[in-house]
């Protein structure tokens, strides 16, 4: 199981996905909890541009306990890819030791053979009766798997960036993502000690 | 003279000669023992051998032939049999199995016969009186009609449009039964309740609700019944008790403070449990059922308890049990016996008050009504969050990264009256039974929004129309194309295994029923 836990808290995140999923967006409530929320150091650089009309688009988000000299993201410890586009384009920078987290519905990580972390997160804002939620729901899946911010601080984060009168919408569609993301971990974590069903 | 009561059943065949010898001898027969003779050991069923106990019999014996000797052949092997269950129901009631003694003694034997009795009356008085107080007699009730016409008021009856809605609805009506919800509505309101036939309907309806839920008035008829019966459990008149009253006597022996069950005896260390938890789960009666049905239907609802414990097990709920939990009190309040009802319902409410619990999660349909519904309208409120277990497997399922095994058989459902009446109740079963991922979903020909019942309700007024309706209902499930029969309610197991047992049309009958627990269960797993 991979819990990015780092000594140094430093996070490097690259969010990646189609212009108009609000990728910047989850990149902008994201950096807004760590350094907010967390009293934590965070910055966010933006890609978008002509990517912004349906092709790739990017948030490179850094979170830290100490000053952040270099805002650009090399190296991303965690990468979230909403778009095959966007996985393509960035596969290659994740560290060795990086978590991958996948919209299962729209990227197939090919030639990616560790373990990695995938969510139907388009599928589960269609269900919840908003398809432009999914980067909600990515980002709670996100922050139950890494751990890379406080859930809390993230659902006051979600809150304030929202359109005016979502918000409730905003954090159901946040807490179906991190429930999911435990879900996942326990599944995972069981599986691992050989319980995985309910008669055994 | 003591106060100990014991009872001695005693076969008038073989050992009474011998009892009579005694008597004759003036030997000293202890003075706890109150002879009853009867004519055939085997003929005591286990509501007989277990009446005495409600009643706060310290012991009883069953004195019998030897095997072989019996004058009609299966008495023995059938006292033996009833012995025997009626036993392991004293031990989960925490009784005590050893008050209940089962001997066979031939007419010669009279010194054999004597010191058994020695012996059984003097172990009785070492284990002490019974911890069962005798129920109160009913109360005689003064105005029949002034208790009728408050009812009639209280459940807008006088609002019946004589529509005829009720009737074509009824699954007892449909069932051929020359009855009526609105004719018996129009024949209390007339005045009529103190006649036999009116009496009769009053014990004889399902109480499912379907007649309310199609009334223009919204009458509610199942409420006024369940009023009525309690009016009539005051005049005396014979409730229609089935199984010899054997599963009543079983819930008011609950409703005696002093009695501390041993309701999870039987429980295996397949489930895990934790006694400090915050999250209850109750039980409900299947262990009882297991025992007293055993032998004839083979039914085994206590699977649906440990299933229910292994999901809650499987998502990391380690829940507290109560060791000596009680009955719910449904059957009692359904069967008019209010005031029984009212003692268990308070006696519940302290356990769980003081069982330092949050949330009590139910897997039975009749004990989450009861506990959610009828509790608090009787004025007894519990102060945790009641859960049924379906609700919490859907939400937890929900949550994702959980898969099922694909089912892949035809699967049917049949809807209990107590999880219909939820707002969510028929969709969430089939909701459940969906991920399961079955080859397909038939739904019965009454299904549904118009799902009849499994043909009974409170272990009251069992007749051949209830049996036709059974037949009818697995007709139906197997008319539909599926080869399992999915229920949610132990009773519905119990009833459609029983329709099942039929001599004639048993063979055509033949389906599996399972509970959905038990489906879930066996396909659920982490992704």
């Amino acid at each position: 199981m991979t819990q990015l836990i780092k000594e140094t808290g430093r996070y490097e995140i690259i969010l990646t996905g189609f212009g108009g999923q609000g990728i910047v967006l989850a990149g902008k409530i994201l950096g807004q909890a760590a350094a907010i929320g967390d009293n934590r150091e965070s910055t966010l650089v933006q890609s978008y541009g002509p990517e912004a009309r349906g092709g790739a688009c990017s948030a490179q988000v850094i979170i830290s306990g100490k000053a952040i000299h270099y805002p650009p993201v090399r190296h991303p410890d965690i990468l979230a890819c909403m778009s095959q586009a966007g996985f393509d384009k960035y596969i290659e920078q994740l560290t060795a030791e990086g978590t991958l987290i996948i919209d299962q519905d729209l990227v197939q990580p090919h030639g990616f053979d560790r373990e990695h972390f995938s969510i139907p997160s388009t599928r589960m804002a269609e269900e919840l009766g908003r398809k432009m939620m999914a980067n909600i729901i990515m980002l709670g899946f996100l922050i139950a798997v890494t751990n890379a911010v406080s859930p809390g601080s993230t659902r006051n984060a979600v809150s304030s960036s929202v359109p005016r009168g979502t918000a409730e919408k905003n954090i159901a569609a946040f807490n179906k993502g991190y429930d999911y993301g435990l879900a996942v971990l326990k599944g995972r974590q069981k599986k691992a000690t050989g319980r995985a069903g309910a008669e055994k | 003279m003591n106060d100990f009561n014991i009872i001695l059943f005693l076969c008038s065949w073989g050992p009474h000669p011998a009892y009579q010898t005694l008597q004759d001898r003036a030997a000293d027969i202890p003075s706890e023992i109150k002879m009853v003779r009867i004519p055939c050991a085997g003929r005591i069923s286990k509501a007989l051998l277990f009446k005495p106990f409600e009643m706060g019999a310290d012991g009883v014996a069953l004195v019998g032939c030897p095997a072989g000797s019996c004058r009609y052949g299966a008495g023995t092997t059938n006292a033996n049999a009833n012995e025997e269950d009626t036993r392991g129901i004293l031990h989960l009631l925490g009784l005590g199995s050893q008050r209940l003694r089962l001997a066979n003694f031939m007419p010669e034997d009279a010194d054999g016969l004597l010191s058994f009795l020695r012996d059984f009356a003097s172990e009785i008085i070492r284990m002490g009186k019974t911890p069962v107080s005798p129920p109160a007699k009913d109360k005689a009730l003064s105005d029949l009609a002034e208790a009728a016409r408050k009812a009639i008021a209280q459940n807008n009856v006088y609002s019946c449009q004589d529509c005829g809605k009720c009737s074509s609805s009824c699954p007892l009506t449909l069932a051929g039964k020359p009855f009526s919800p609105r004719a018996l509505a129009a024949s209390i309101i007339s005045g009529s309740l103190s006649e036999p036939t009116v009496q009769k309907d009053v014990w004889a309806c399902l109480t499912c609700g379907l007649c309310s839920e199609r009334c223009p008035s919204s009458v509610n008829f199942p409420q006024f019944i369940r009023e009525i019966r309690s009016i009539l459990k005051g005049t005396g008149s014979g409730s229609a008790e089935v199984h010899g009253g054997f599963l009543q006597s079983l819930m008011r022996t609950m409703a005696s403070p002093g009695v501390q069950t041993r309701h999870w005896d039987w429980i295996t260390h397949e489930v895990r449990t934790d006694p400090a938890a915050k999250t209850l789960f109750f039980g409900g009666c299947a262990p009882y059922f297991d025992i007293f049905f055993g032998r004839h239907l083979g039914v085994k609802t206590t699977r649906m308890i440990t299933d229910s414990i292994k999901l809650l097990n499987f998502f990391d709920i380690t829940p507290a049990l109560l060791p000596d939990e009680r009955c719910c009190g449904h059957d009692l309040l359904w069967s008019g016996d209010r005031e029984n009802f009212l003692a268990l319902a308070r006696l519940n409410q302290e356990a769980f008050g003081s069982s330092g619990a949050e949330e009590i999660i139910v897997s039975c349909p009749e004990c989450y009504r009861t506990l959610s519904v009828d509790y608090p309208a009787h004025g007894i409120d519990i102060p945790l969050k009641i859960t049924l277990l379906h609700d919490l497997i859907e939400r937890e399922v929900d949550k994702g990264a959980v898969a099922f095994t694909p089912h892949g058989g035809v699967v049917t459902f049949l809807d209990p009256c107590r999880m219909r009446y939820l707002p969510k109740g028929r969709e969430l079963p089939r909701k459940l039974i969906a991920r399961l991922k079955p080859s397909a979903f038939k739904e019965m020909k009454e299904g549904g929004a118009s799902s009849d019942c499994c043909g009974n309700c409170a272990w009251i007024g069992c007749d051949a129309f209830s049996k036709a309706l059974q037949v009818k209902r697995i007709a139906q499930a197997k008319a539909s194309g599926a080869d399992l029969l999915v229920t949610g309610c132990p009773k519905c197991q119990i009833h459609m295994k029983c329709a099942m047992e039929d001599p004639f049309l048993g063979p055509d009958l033949t389906m599996e029923v399972e509970d959905l627990t038990a489906l879930i269960v066996r396909s659920i797993h982490w992704e």
